[in-house]
């Protein structure tokens, strides 16, 4: 469904040191330099498949995102969507794909959502039946009661999120492109759209492909992550390989019943967090079995969780060392 | 195709008229606006005229008919053209130009018919209002052709506004805030109330050639009297079909160089 083959993406930015007189100078002559948004990345995605795009501020994402929805015209490399090329923004593409951007909204400020969706219909000359049992299936999917009603302006960033959603969704698109939806959300409000995107991933076979800068929403919704730092892939496998593969270490958290001195602790594996009663082990995968037993054996355990450790830390890591795989 | 965007084309206008519908405080204060404006229109023309029987040949009555026209125009820009092309400023800074890149329809379509103001739709009523005053006072009614030409050279002079407007608008592109457009094109088209025979030398070429005010009321105004030649009219509306052209081919070079802002 979407094929990436050493896509790049240059900007020229005007870039100047702060101070009046490198301002005057940038009236006379602009120095510029050429940043590489996206420097030659490539994959693919099957029909259907939920993909998460991570990386940090900066990395590219967006702009990725933004040239694979036919915003941005690539500096090089080519890339297919649902069978086209996207910045040639051919209607049949168009009505193919969505872009849902959690900082941005289509829906008129002035008045109520409903009068999107019924400019949306008209857009993409959706016929009036299959509109009004679109709208009615994502009304209840997303729950939004009577909502649509009320004046765009009036509604809260949860409520204007989940219209915008309808509103992106409404011609029933085979490919959804979603930067950041959950952004600003509540928990309860996150973990609403998370589970409105799964539900449409599977009532309608779409392929989804996801940033987000909350690991909840990746670990809810995609099996298989895309990362890229500077522009340029450093994984694209499971969410499961990612985890195993960068950080082959379990952690595992011990609650003491009595303290104990800090040398009890040594030979168990690295401390990684360490309260009163409670401390964090760090051990390689393939010695957990015996070192669990000999933590069992050796000290007061009241209680003993294992756990892969969170992926914002593993993430947190991977772009602290710029590590590439 | 042109059923598919004379369809989109009323959702667009329907979508327009019930947003600036929506405050209706300032509809009414709007509206009352437009009827000073008009008055203010007219104004300048009787102070001249209390001290001279015409002003480049042309009488008061003739005059009217150019700020019939001038006022006619001044509601569709002010109503239909300034508000779309002024939100696109707006889109390309704040980046939610995306929305309209990803629909299935022309972009340039689009942004020219999402904002309408109804009440400048008082221009338009009292722009004709004058007209008729102006030929009722020379005592003339002009025949169909006349009515006919005038119609279509006011036609093309909406054209070419909107085509100024949009190769404008096209820098924006490129150098984004342009704030202080929409006054320096309201300046410009300002001297256009004035029968461009009033102009002389290096101001006459200026606004007949490179900023064509000429074409926008006056010609209009000489075809209702009989006055304009085929010929003139002729060039008029080749020149508002040239900048019609023209302003399409710099839009989509334009697009090309939209970069999005990051979010």
């Amino acid at each position: 469904m979407i094929e990436v083959d050493a896509l790049v993406k240059h900007y020229t930015v005007h870039r100047r040191p702060p101070g009046l007189w490198p301002a005057l100078r940038s009236v006379l002559r602009r120095p510029t330099e050429t940043v590489e948004a996206v420097a030659g990345i490539s994959f693919s995605i099957a029909p259907g498949e939920r993909v998460g795009f991570l990386g940090p501020n900066g990395a590219g994402k967006t702009t990725t995102l933004k040239v694979l929805s036919g915003l941005l015209h690539p500096t090089s490399g080519r890339a297919q969507v649902a069978g086209m090329t996207p910045w040639r923004r051919e209607p049949a593409f168009l009505r193919q794909i969505t872009l849902v951007m959690g900082q941005k909204q289509q829906l008129l400020w002035d008045l109520p959502p409903s009068e999107t969706f019924e400019l949306n219909r008209a857009l993409y000359e959706i016929p009036r039946a299959q509109y009004a049992e679109t709208l009615s299936e994502l009304t209840r999917l997303l729950d939004l009661g009577r909502i649509a009603a009320v004046p765009t302006r009036q509604l809260s960033l949860g409520e204007r999120m989940k219209c915008e959603l309808c509103a992106a969704l409404l011609h029933r698109p085979a490919v959804l492109f979603l930067d950041e939806p959950t952004i600003g959300l509540d928990v309860s409000m996150q973990a609403a759209l998370r589970a409105f995107v799964r539900a449409y991933n599977e009532r309608f076979g779409a392929t989804v492909l996801l940033t987000s800068h909350y690991m909840d929403d990746v670990i809810a919704l995609c099996p298989r992550v895309i990362v890229i730092d500077h522009g340029r892939l450093i994984h694209d496998g499971k969410l499961a390989d990612l985890v195993h593969t960068l950080r082959p270490e379990k952690r595992v958290a011990v609650r003491l019943s009595r303290p104990v001195d800090g040398r009890d602790l040594e030979g168990f594996g690295r401390v990684a967090e360490r309260a009163e009663d409670r401390v964090v082990f760090q051990i390689p995968q393939a010695e957990v079995k015996d070192r669990v037993g000999r933590l069992f054996a050796q000290l007061p355990v009241a209680d003993l969780t294992i756990e892969d450790p969170p992926l914002e830390e593993i993430m947190r890591d991977i772009f602290a060392a710029g590590r590439v795989a | 195709m042109a059923r598919r965007y004379f369809r989109l084309l009323s959702a667009q206008l329907r979508i327009a008229g019930l947003a600036s519908l929506q405050y209706r405080a300032d509809f009414y204060a709007d509206g009352a606006m437009s009827i000073f404006w008009l008055a203010v229109n007219v104004a300048p023309l009787l102070v001249v005229y209390q001290r001279r029987p015409t002003l480049a040949h042309w009488t008061l009555p003739e005059a009217l008919l150019v700020i019939g026209w001038f006022t006619l125009l001044k509601g569709v820009l002010d109503g239909a053209v300034n508000p779309c092309l002024t939100a696109i400023v707006e889109h390309i800074r704040k980046g939610t130009l995306d929305f309209v890149l990803l629909k299935p329809a022309d972009a340039q379509f689009l942004v020219s018919t999402a904002k309408i103001l109804p009440w400048r739709g008082v221009d338009v009523l009292g722009g004709g209002l004058v007209l008729v005053f102006a030929l009722t006072r020379l005592h003339r009614l002009p025949t169909p052709l006349q009515i006919g030409a005038s119609l279509l050279l006011f036609a093309a002079a909406v054209g070419l506004l909107y085509s100024l407007w949009i190769l404008a608008i096209s820098v924006a592109f490129w150098v984004v805030k342009l704030d202080n457009l929409a006054f320096l094109f309201s300046s410009i088209f300002d001297a256009a109330r004035w029968p461009i025979g009033v102009f002389r030398g290096l101001w006459r070429f200026l606004f007949t050639f490179v900023v064509p005010l000429a074409i926008l009321t006056t010609y209009p105004a000489m075809a209702l009297l009989g006055t304009l030649t085929f010929r003139t009219g002729a060039w008029a509306l080749a020149g508002a079909a040239f900048f019609a052209l023209l302003a399409r081919w710099v839009w989509t070079i334009a697009l090309l160089h939209y970069t999005s802002a990051s979010s």
